[in-house]
């Protein structure tokens, strides 16, 4: 509040300093609140070229993934939201039916720039309420495996490739973890938090579905899903234990160069790509898991996660149609080109990114453009209030335990029974 | 009662009150007014934003009393108190009286001690964790050893509780130099003459006449101690397995109230919070009346 009263007074000033430029909207600046600090500088940049014609000022703030919606869900109730911000899968469906987000049919059908068939389809769709367009697509991303070389070389094991299925990352991830054991050094690391980047996307493998496609159930405990949740239990029994990832991080053990193999999202390339080391790094397509044994990938046993955010405005902002406008400008072709270009991430519209993959110049990262033909893509499994399910997965009472105690199969699929409980228990609740 | 007062005392009642007003007034709109809206809420089946609650009666209250984890987390939030209160007590007393004699760099070390206080605590946890981490973490390389500080559930309370002393003895310290400077020297010289030496010093004058700091501190650092959060949530990642066994009452309020968005169940929570510090207090002020000495 203070810096805000600070910032009225300075913008003052200014406009009593300055002759007034065509100014086409009321306000001075919009307040816009973002929660990936890799995303910042390029963010600004194309935001910056919005305020040169508009003459509206544009400030990005950053804050936390935990953090970010605590604030906004408490700016929500008391009044007080940033003018324009990120909205996720997570809780989109809470804020459109509250009416918290402007709707924005009415700009979209007056703007030449956007045409909603352009953008991938979920993305559209998550944002739409009761037939109402609440926000647009931001970007959509894919996942990849991210491997050291260093430790494949150190301990003579072959680089992953685009072929490789998840029992071959289990055979790799064994062999540098026995080679590594006096260097503390293990082939595999894998969190429970790591579900969009990480076992969702075995589970999809193996023919489970975290959440079905009418968004009203589970099959995380049928046979599909305990398949592949034993898939995953296998490469946790050579990765780095529980622990260890829960007190340091998978990234930062990959990044400290103890850790051969992680999964990673697209949107998390920057911190690779400036890390220390990152001549090291390299990317390859997201393992197929091979649920019928015949050796090769087959129609649907390769799948990525994708999501896509959306760009919202709040339901009271002092000028909707300045908001709009730099939404727009965000999401028209333009900028999402640019925002591809500048290796921010990869667009919310469709056959823009390719130019993602040149972004990061001495890192191949085609293995996440190849995702989107390689691979089948499904939607980020959501409900009303994501939420309250995701997080009890991660903990104690589900997969917290067989993460904790990986040598035991039957752990892991009563896990899988209890999270379809819990799952199940959630969407009743909602 | 307007009517018996003379014109003069009605003008001071009225500048009276025009003076207690913004504290009155701060403490209706900050304190009582969240208080009786939590307890509205604690009711209620919230809807979300704050809107479209629905009046459930008790259904929080029996869902919270028969969940294992609240008395799992109030235990938690006990064990921490067990830690911080004493230790953070007794440290303070010592260092308290040792920098009350004039010792050469007095405030320099009055100042390090007072330090932690100064920190924002957020900022305190995290180099805590990373000092408590098993494979970087200092302690573990100074000492050459392989603990999991805040990831055994056996250990990982205790951890916790040790930043919780490590942050506060600097202000307990401080309020009991304020404690011990009231004690009248004559007495120490009288017991000299006497012949009692500084020990009995310590236990026949210095404590009974600190007595009312000492139970000052102790009354509101069980209530702080009780509240418990920002520990916690800082140094535990939320997929720590020991977090079950660690997290305070206070933590899981904020799990219910604020990530899964059921205000209703996390207001009943801090309900239930409230009446149990208000149980405690009240045992506290009646052991006041016995243990506390007064002039």
């Amino acid at each position: 509040m203070k810096k805000r009263v600070l910032m009225g007074v300075l913008a003052a000033g200014m406009m009593m300093a300055l002759p007034m430029t065509a100014q086409a909207y009321d306000i001075d600046e919009l307040q816009v609140n973002i929660w990936d600090n890799n995303q910042l500088a390029g963010l600004q940049q194309i935001a910056d070229e919005w305020s040169e014609e508009s003459g509206v000022k544009v400030t990005i703030n950053v804050v936390d993934w935990d953090n970010y919606w605590t604030l906004l869900e408490a700016g929500a109730s008391g009044g007080q939201m940033p003018d324009v911000f990120w909205m996720h899968s997570n809780t989109a469906q809470m804020y459109m039916e509250n009416d918290l987000i402007y709707p924005l049919d009415d700009f979209i059908a007056e703007d030449d720039a956007i045409d909603l068939a352009n953008y991938y389809d979920g993305i559209v769709e998550l944002y739409k309420s009761d037939g109402v367009q609440y926000a647009l697509p931001k970007d959509h991303d894919t996942i990849a495996l991210l491997y050291n070389k260093a430790i494949f070389d150190k301990y003579g094991v072959e680089y992953p490739t685009d072929d490789w299925s998840w029992d071959d990352v289990l055979a790799a991830a064994t062999a540098i973890t026995e080679a590594g054991k006096d260097d503390g050094v293990y082939g595999y690391a894998l969190n429970t938090s790591n579900n969009q980047d990480g076992w969702y996307n075995i589970v999809y493998d193996y023919g489970g579905q975290i959440i079905t496609e009418d968004h009203k159930g589970t099959t995380i405990g049928s046979d599909e899903g305990k398949a592949g949740m034993e898939m995953v239990r296998k490469i946790l029994e050579v990765a780095a234990p529980q622990t260890t990832v829960a007190e340091t991080g998978t990234d930062s053990l990959f990044q400290s160069g103890l850790v051969g193999m992680i999964t990673q999202g697209s949107w998390m390339i920057n911190s690779f790509y400036k890390a220390e080391n990152s001549a090291d790094y390299a990317w390859a397509l997201i393992p197929y898991g091979d649920a019928n044994g015949n050796g090769a990938c087959d129609e649907g046993e390769r799948w990525s996660c994708y999501n896509g955010l959306g760009w919202a405005a709040s339901h009271q902002v002092a000028d909707p149609a300045a908001a709009y406008s730099l939404i727009s400008y965000f999401c028209a072709e333009k900028g999402q080109k640019e925002q591809a270009e500048l290796g921010v991430t990869m667009a919310g519209m469709k056959g823009v990114s390719e130019e993602f993959a040149n972004a990061f110049p001495g890192m191949d990262v085609s293995a996440f453009t190849k995702a989107e033909t390689d691979a089948q893509l499904y939607f980020r499994p959501y409900t009303r209030n994501t939420t309250v399910w995701e997080d009890a997965l991660q903990q104690a009472g589900a997969f917290l335990d067989p993460w904790q105690n990986p040598s035991d199969p039957d752990l892991m699929a009563s896990a899988c029974d209890a999270a379809q409980m819990i799952i199940e228990d959630a969407i009743a609740n909602e | 009662m307007l009517k018996n007062m003379s014109p003069k005392e009605k003008t001071e009642a009225k500048w009276g009150l025009l003076f207690v007003a913004p504290t009155m007034i701060g403490l209706i709109v900050l304190n009582f007014y969240p208080i009786f809206n939590t307890i509205y809420q604690s009711f209620c089946k919230t809807g979300d934003f704050g809107k479209g609650n629905t009046f459930v009666g008790l259904a929080n209250y029996s869902k919270v009393l028969a969940a294992p984890e609240t008395w799992q987390s109030l235990w938690n939030t006990i064990k921490y108190a067990l830690i911080e209160v004493p230790f953070g007590i007794v440290i303070a007393l010592i260092l308290a009286v040792l920098l009350n004699k004039k010792v050469a760099g007095r405030s320099v070390y009055r100042t390090i001690f007072f330090l932690p206080m100064v920190c924002a605590p957020a900022a305190v946890a995290m180099v805590w964790k990373w000092l408590y981490n098993t494979q970087f973490g200092l302690l573990n390389n100074v000492f050459h050893t392989k603990v999991a500080w805040i990831s055994d559930p056996n250990i990982a309370w205790i951890s916790i509780g040790v930043i919780g002393v490590w942050s506060i003895i600097g202000y307990n310290m401080v309020l009991f130099i304020g404690g011990l400077q009231e004690i009248p020297g004559d007495y120490y010289e009288a017991a000299s003459i006497d012949g009692a030496n500084g020990f009995r010093q310590f236990f026949s004058i210095t404590v009974p006449l600190l007595s009312p700091t000492t139970f000052f501190i102790v009354q509101t650092r069980i209530i702080g101690a009780l509240t418990v959060f920002d520990l916690m949530f800082m140094v535990m990642d939320k997929t720590n397995v020991a977090l079950k066994k660690v997290q305070s009452i206070v933590y899981l309020f904020y799990q219910y109230a604020f990530t899964n968005g059921n205000k209703g169940y996390g207001a009943t929570l801090v309900v239930v919070l409230l009446v149990f510090i208000m149980i405690v207090t009240f045992i506290l002020q009646q052991v006041e009346k016995r243990v506390v000495y007064h002039n």
